[in-house]
């Protein structure tokens, strides 16, 4: 039997534990470090909704970077043309672009495909964002949106001041931190439930009566939800939306934070997405050496360690332990990446 | 509770601990001695590393100009290198990043969504920075911030100079086409090209100019052959183009199969300098191109010589480009900066930079305080395939303009007036 709510308390206590770093950063470092810890914890959830789609529904996404984009330029969009409307509008003006495109294109390719023909499409759909964005002069085609203001948020009696970097940074990882625990609650949720049984038998759960596609459209939506969110929440951080951020690479980032960290682990791309920042940030004066350097890591993680390093950390506890492996596997997988490791959600 | 400590605990805590200390950079201190940082945010990989390599060796070149004349008031320049990607997201992490840890001062923007981004970022986090080549006029007309310099020629000075220059040594081409990349630098070079078309033609002519829909081909594309099959549809006599590195050479490359260049009689190109005959050698197609710098025609200025025989020494590379000049000029303007308010703080600094008059490799430079715009001379060249010439090409002519009479009047914070041009 599993205590669910044990596993609440747990992750809350590290979503909190994760918030309280986090916090201190601005304390102990300068401002150029507190900007990339800021984008680091943008990537942590970047990752875990990708993650939620990949060992949570099963669906493997080549195409994520399309709705960080569309929730990017959905925010960036709010806040240079209708700069009268809230903040939080803007915010859900951003998700709301990225559900729309993740409910379009995810009830297409759902209908049409699976495994890798579903990664391919989504690959496209995201090229064809990426594209739409280039040519379009009211999303500033190649050279994007800048000079994105960040808010002042008016709550009534208490006026929330956001301009300044570290006080925006304080809202991100705030907005990261119950963002993230909202999706582990949902995927601990009977919906949520409902969807790795999905994953783990389609045929099955189709004959106890769920309806297989309508769940992977939700699934498919949340994560596309989730993702437009922190591209929302970047912009006025970076100030600028531009097409990069729409393009291919970065749809591979929560797959690399993934396959570092752990598929087969709620926390598994955080792990990832913080080992990836401090590279890129110890290599960042050795032009080259942070992508060499990323790409030897992943080398040897999926090759030596294919669980990633939660896998890893796991793994030694339960030899410390003494414990045998396969013991707590409650609902890993043969024959997939996230299958490899037993998946503790 | 009891807690143990073990030989294995220690040796994490000192592992993680020594992990750590990068990290927990504390917060610069803005020292008033010791090395000026300054930061060099360029593309120093992808596609653009060929230009971005330009600007790492000129800005090398001239701190190291500065530093054996004794620093500035007697503190050494030191460069801090940072990889743009000539992506606006990535060169925005890295501006970010050298401001937080006390770099104010940087240098090494070259493409014009990075320029742009670079002014509202860098006023909110209290930096300064001098483009090295970008190319919109946006920066100082419309979009202008104080925070953002020019110490290289306008677009107006460079396409501007390069078609009255055209017009007055062959009055007899009416008919114009343009190749133009769908960006910002494109279209800003189009527009300057346009206007000044069609005012220069009639007044030395008497004649209209005829001037086609320009052809505007995507950024970074391997294959223009449907762009170039469409410019052979156009009935044109001179075709302008401004696309650039890596593009411009795949682009002449696959126009030269199609007959493109023995169709018409001028190529003119905005920006490329020698990339295109580099790389193409002996199949260069003729073609007058704008240089940021060309160093036969300063030949005699010594910060000229001296920056020619030093990237030659350094890279081997007989055919320096303008861009390593403007990042050389842009090392050279922050030490008459710093030297001219005597602090290396932002506000000051940007004072000092308006209105500077300083030396460089093209002669003197005047950055206006108006606008944040250099007036320097533009210069052209045309460049020939040759049998002869060892590298397959040579310059056959070069001229060399008076940048008072080509840059556009200051207009910050309004829409470039095309009826000036």
């Amino acid at each position: 039997m599993i205590d669910y709510r044990a596993r609440f308390r747990i992750n809350l206590a590290i979503a909190l534990c994760g918030l309280a770093v986090f916090a201190i950063v601005p304390f102990v470092a300068n401002s150029g470090l507190v900007f990339l810890a800021g984008l680091v914890a943008i990537n942590i959830v970047f990752g875990l909704c990708w993650n939620f789609l990949f060992s949570g529904a099963g669906l493997l996404s080549f195409g994520h970077a399309m709705f960080f984009a569309a929730g990017a330029y959905g925010m960036a969009v709010v806040s240079l043309r209708m700069p009268e409307l809230p903040f939080f509008l803007g915010l859900a003006f951003g998700s709301a672009c990225g559900a729309l495109i993740a409910m379009i294109f995810g009830y297409i390719a759902l209908r049409r495909a699976s495994g890798v023909y579903f990664a391919v499409l989504t690959l496209a759909f995201s090229e064809l964002i990426h594209i739409y964005i280039t040519k379009t002069t009211f999303l500033g085609r190649n050279d994007g949106l800048v000079g994105i203001p960040r808010p002042t948020i008016d709550l009534g009696p208490w006026v929330l001041d956001l301009t300044s970097a570290t006080s925006y940074y304080y809202f991100i990882i705030v907005a990261m931190t119950i963002a993230a625990f909202a999706l582990w609650c949902f995927q601990n949720s009977p919906a949520g439930r409902l969807i790795q049984a999905i994953r783990q038998d389609p045929l099955r759960t189709a004959f106890l009566g769920a309806g297989i596609r309508g769940w992977q459209l939700t699934a498919f939506v949340v994560s596309g939800t989730i993702a437009a969110f922190c591209g929302a929440v970047m912009v006025p951080f970076t100030q600028i939306a531009s097409p990069e951020i729409a393009v291919w690479t970065v749809s591979t980032q929560p797959i690399l934070f993934t396959l570092l960290g752990g598929a087969g682990h709620f926390w598994g791309p955080a792990v990832g997405a913080i080992l990836f920042g401090a590279i890129a940030y110890g290599t960042r004066a050795m032009q080259g050496l942070s992508d060499i350097t990323v790409s030897v890591l992943l080398l040897t993680v999926v090759l030596l360690i294919p669980g990633g390093l939660l896998g890893l950390w796991q793994r030694r506890r339960r030899k410390a332990g003494g414990r045998q492996p396969g013991q707590a596997g409650d609902d890993a997988r043969p024959g997939t990446a996230a299958g490899k490791v037993e998946a503790r959600q | 509770m009891a807690y143990k400590m073990n030989r294995r605990g220690i040796v994490k805590g000192i592992a993680a601990s020594t992990l750590a200390v990068p990290f927990i950079n504390l917060r610069a201190a803005t020292a008033q001695s010791g090395p000026i940082p300054i930061g060099v945010v360029t593309p120093l990989s992808g596609p653009v590393q060929l230009i971005g390599n330009f600007v790492r060796h000129g800005a090398e070149i001239g701190a190291a100009h500065v530093n054996d004349n004794g620093g500035i008031n007697g503190r050494p320049i030191e460069l801090v290198f940072r990889d743009s990607k000539a992506n606006p997201n990535d060169a925005s992490v890295a501006a970010r990043e050298l401001v937080g840890s006390g770099t104010n001062l940087q240098l090494g923007t070259i493409s014009s969504a990075v320029a742009l981004a670079m002014g509202p970022l860098l006023e909110s986090e209290g930096g300064v920075v001098i483009t090295t080549g970008a190319g919109t006029e946006k920066i100082n007309h419309e979009n202008y911030n104080p925070h953002v310099f020019r110490v290289g020629d306008s677009p107006v000075s460079r396409n501007a100079g390069l078609v009255r220059h055209i017009v007055e040594s062959r009055p007899d081409l009416r008919k114009w086409g343009g190749i133009i990349p769908d960006h910002e630098y494109g279209r800003t070079t189009w527009k300057i090209f346009e206007a000044t078309m069609r005012k220069a033609v009639p007044e030395m002519t008497g004649e209209e100019a005829e001037i086609a829909e320009p052809i505007l081909v995507p950024y970074g594309s391997g294959d223009y052959r449907n762009y170039i099959a469409q410019a052979m549809r156009m009935d044109v006599q001179g075709i302008y183009t401004s696309v650039y590195g890596g593009d411009a050479v795949t682009l002449y490359q696959q126009a030269k199969p199609f007959g493109l260049f023995d169709k018409i009689d001028v190529l003119l190109d905005s920006a490329n300098e020698f990339l295109v005959a580099t790389a193409m050698g002996d199949q260069t197609p003729a073609h007058w191109s704008g240089f940021h710098w060309y160093y036969e025609a300063n030949k005699g200025n010594p910060l000229s010589d001296d920056l020619y025989a030093k990237y030659v020494e350094a890279t081997g590379d007989t055919y320096p480009m303008g861009w390593a000049a403007e990042a050389h000029a842009a090392v050279l303007a922050y030490a008459g900066a710093i030297e001219k308010a005597g602090s290396t703080e932002t506000d000051d600094v940007i004072a000092g930079l308006k209105g500077l008059r300083f030396d460089s490799a093209t002669g003197e430079r005047h950055i206006r305080a108006e606008d944040n715009q250099a007036v320097k001379n533009a210069e052209l060249a045309y460049i020939e395939p040759s049998s002869t010439a060892p590298a397959g090409f040579e310059v056959t002519d070069y001229v060399s303009l008076d940048g008072e009479k080509v840059v556009e009047p200051a207009r910050p914070g309004q829409m470039l007036d095309t009826s000036n041009l």
